[in-house]
């Protein structure tokens, strides 16, 4: 009864005109956007490459005196993530570079600056198609599901017979779904075997099952929004009520919510800007610079009163050897007492914007699309895992150069009684081809999964609910 | 002839719906195999209501409905499998060829191992032209889609047949078809309940008529009754007649 059922809303959904309409728009939409973002995705790997070697060669080249002088920052940088041809998520929103100075690290410009007024709406890529088209013709294609059944009389033909409403229901689901679902997976597919030719590694480590798991959630995506319409269709009376019902909320789920859950989370917990924490670190270092050397000159002044006037040049006079250890010791203190302070600022700012960007993801949960939206580009590699990642990254990175490199470095800066200034360099070697690389560790499959638990949830609470209430709905809904 | 034992009845049955009209009021009847049973009456007279309580579409507020003694309300599913449905309007999936949907509702009637050519010989017996056999049901006229959906009620093979108007909007060639396919159904041995405007067919195939007004049957006669008797003064007297107390 329910392969009749089933078999008949398949061959029902494939002999309409939006069946067609549909399969064109996956066959062409979707492997022309993995297309069009694996030329990207290439171009941005020949960038990365490049700037990657020259950062390299600057490096190697390193003098000292540059480094005294501050004429040199360390930058790092971040490769592009193969699968962002799946879901661009932030990967032109994250900052291309951070580079790394004696005074800590800086974010460099993002790639956003190379986008059109159009690309701000969504990214054309395979998750935007889902999340945007997909989602829609699956709320359509059910919209009429029951109701229209109803208005059609063929509803009450088809009860008219020894036939279970739950049969009906779940044939109809499985049969709709799946004309929904075919002409999506063949055009993926497609795009995949498209992706081969322009060397795309689609085999290598961990991306065919990341691929996999993508498709899937994708599915279950697809599945969701097509028990949705499910439930509208059998909701109401008529089909025109149930496309007004679906039409406002797949607004809802795709345009207001997402929004409207960033903005609510900077209004419970509003953040800084990047430039005001920059300037308060700007201006603790300018502080602690001038007492440090408002206190070195001071010292100085007492120790070398009265010596001769070479002195200070002589490491072993008598006052040079009285001089050194007392510099080193409040140098040394003031370096960790910045350190301290620049890392508190980085670290109260950084947890604010956890906690304003997890009550976003939070209340962005409400959609499905969002749910799916945040799995798939932590998937991908492009999501707010990417981003934790990074900025692990760059602290470990920032911290292995003040070891192996800043701290090498000592500049005294002394500010006298008498308003005199005066600068002091020293310098312990550096081989620059010893310094650590920087990189990033990629978020595994299973990480990707375990930080997004709650949207998984969020995506299996919007299957069962929705079919749930359509399958109460169903049972007494009202065929005559 | 009819058999003795009642293939569908309907024992003091009413319904009154949730705005609180009273739909049938306290509804006696009983129609045997090979025996056709006409109900006649204004709109919302409760003909088409018996027929929803028939098919279980709506529960009743009183009383119950048997199909072939099964209690409708208790067992619709088993019920069901003994009564088969033509409605005012066919309406068949418009995509699907005639032969298409015969199968999905044979099927769902309980016939899954029928033959193209079984699928055939009954549209043939409801005299469909050939070559509407394979052709899309959305380009049928209304007579065509009556003829396909008494099609799907045939092969259901049931013992009791209800039709909901089905004559309505039929140009008088086709309905005269009808006519004779519903009387080759009755000779099959069918217990057929038709609800209808169509007074002069109700009369010229019913084995018994009933008139029903504001839920009430208020007047059945049998075929012998009506030959000494003007059904359609019989009619008209009772719509014109006061409304009924509650």
């Amino acid at each position: 009864m329910l392969k009749n059922i089933l078999r008949k809303e398949l061959l029902e959904n494939i002999h309409s005109y939006r069946f067609p309409l549909f399969a064109l728009i996956c066959v062409v939409l979707i492997p022309l956007g993995m297309s069009v973002n694996n030329a990207q995705y290439a171009k941005r790997l020949k960038d990365y490459n490049e700037q990657v070697r020259l950062a390299d060669e600057a490096q190697t080249g390193l003098k000292i005196q540059d480094l005294m002088a501050g004429r040199v920052t360390i930058k790092g940088f971040r490769p592009p993530s193969q699968l962002s041809i799946f879901s661009q998520g932030l990967e032109n929103a994250l900052p291309r570079y951070y580079q790394f100075g004696q005074d800590g690290y800086s974010q460099g410009e993002s790639s956003s600056g190379d986008e059109t007024l159009a690309s701000t709406q969504g990214k054309f890529d395979f998750v935007f198609l889902i999340q945007m088209v997909i989602s829609l013709v699956g709320l359509l294609f059910a919209s009429d599901m029951i109701s229209g059944e109803k208005e059609s009389g063929t509803l009450r033909a088809m009860l008219s017979n020894s036939l279970p409403r739950d049969a009906i229901l779940l044939g109809k689901i499985a049969g709709g779904y799946l004309a929904l679902l075919a002409p999506f997976l063949v055009a993926l597919v497609m795009g995949v075997l498209l992706l081969l030719p322009g060397g795309f590694p689609v085999f290598a480590d961990g991306t065919p099952a990341r691929i996999l798991v993508m498709a899937a959630a994708a599915a279950l995506f697809i599945l969701i929004y097509y028990v949705i319409g499910t439930m509208v269709s059998a909701t109401s009376a008529k089909a025109r009520t149930s496309l007004v019902a679906i039409l406002l909320i797949w607004c809802g789920f795709q345009l207001v919510i997402p929004k409207l859950s960033d903005i609510a989370a900077a209004l419970i917990y509003p953040v800084r800007t990047d430039t005001q924490v920059s300037l308060e670190k700007s201006l603790l270092i300018n502080t602690l610079e001038t007492e440090s050397a408002k206190e070195l000159g001071r010292q100085f002044d007492l120790i070398f009163a009265g010596a001769k006037p070479d002195a200070s040049n002589d490491p072993n006079s008598p006052e040079s050897k009285k001089w050194a250890p007392i510099r080193d010791d409040m140098q040394l203190k003031t370096r960790e007492q910045k350190a301290a302070q620049l890392a508190a600022i980085d670290e109260t700012f950084l947890q604010q914007q956890r906690r304003q960007r997890s009550l976003a993801a939070a209340l962005s949960l409400i959609s499905p699309s969002s749910a799916f939206g945040r799995l798939a580009a932590d998937i991908c590699g492009t999501g707010d895992l990417a981003r934790t990642k990074y900025i692990e990254a760059v602290r470990s990175h920032q911290k292995a150069l003040d070891n192996e490199l800043f701290s090498k470095v000592k500049r005294t800066l002394m500010m006298h009684d008498n308003g005199r200034t005066t600068m002091m360099f020293s310098a312990e070697p550096v081989d620059p081809k010893k310094l650590p690389k920087f990189a990033i560790a990629d978020a595994s499959l299973g990480e990707a999964l375990k930080a997004n638990a709650a949207s998984i949830a969020a995506l299996l609470f919007w299957l069962i609910a929705p079919f749930a209430f359509a399958y109460v709905r169903f049972l007494k809904y009202d065929v005559r | 002839m009819s058999n003795p034992n009642p293939i569908l009845k309907a024992d003091d049955l009413s319904k009154r719906y949730e705005d609180g009209v009273l739909a049938l009021d306290h509804l006696n009847l009983e129609v045997r195999g090979g025996e056709v049973y006409c109900l006649l009456g204004a709109n919302g007279a409760g003909k088409t209501t018996t027929i929803n309580l028939f098919l279980n579409f709506i529960p009743p507020t009183t009383g119950t409905c048997f199909i072939q003694g099964i209690d409708v309300n208790k067992d619709p599913l088993e019920a069901k499998k003994h009564v088969a449905f033509v409605s005012e309007n066919v309406m068949l999936y418009g995509n699907f060829t005639a032969r298409q949907n015969l199968d999905f509702f044979a099927k769902l009637g309980g016939k899954p191992n029928l033959t193209k050519e079984q699928y055939y010989q009954v549209m043939r017996r409801v005299s469909l032209q050939e070559k509407a056999f394979e052709q899309r049901v959305k380009t049928y006229s209304k007579g065509m889609r009556q003829k396909l959906g008494i099609s799907i009620a045939i092969i259901k093979d049931a013992s009791g047949i209800l039709l909901d108007e089905p004559t309505s909007g039929l140009d008088p060639k086709a309905a005269e078809e009808f006519q004779e396919i519903l009387a080759e159904l009755k000779g099959e041995g069918k217990a057929i309940l038709m609800s209808t405007h169509d007074i002069f067919r109700a009369k010229e195939i019913g084995d018994r008529v009933g008139i029903m007004k504001e839920g009430r049957l208020v007047m059945e006669r049998t075929r012998e009754e009506l030959q000494y008797e003007d059904l359609v003064k019989i009619y008209i007297d009772y719509m014109k007649s006061e409304p009924l107390t509650a």
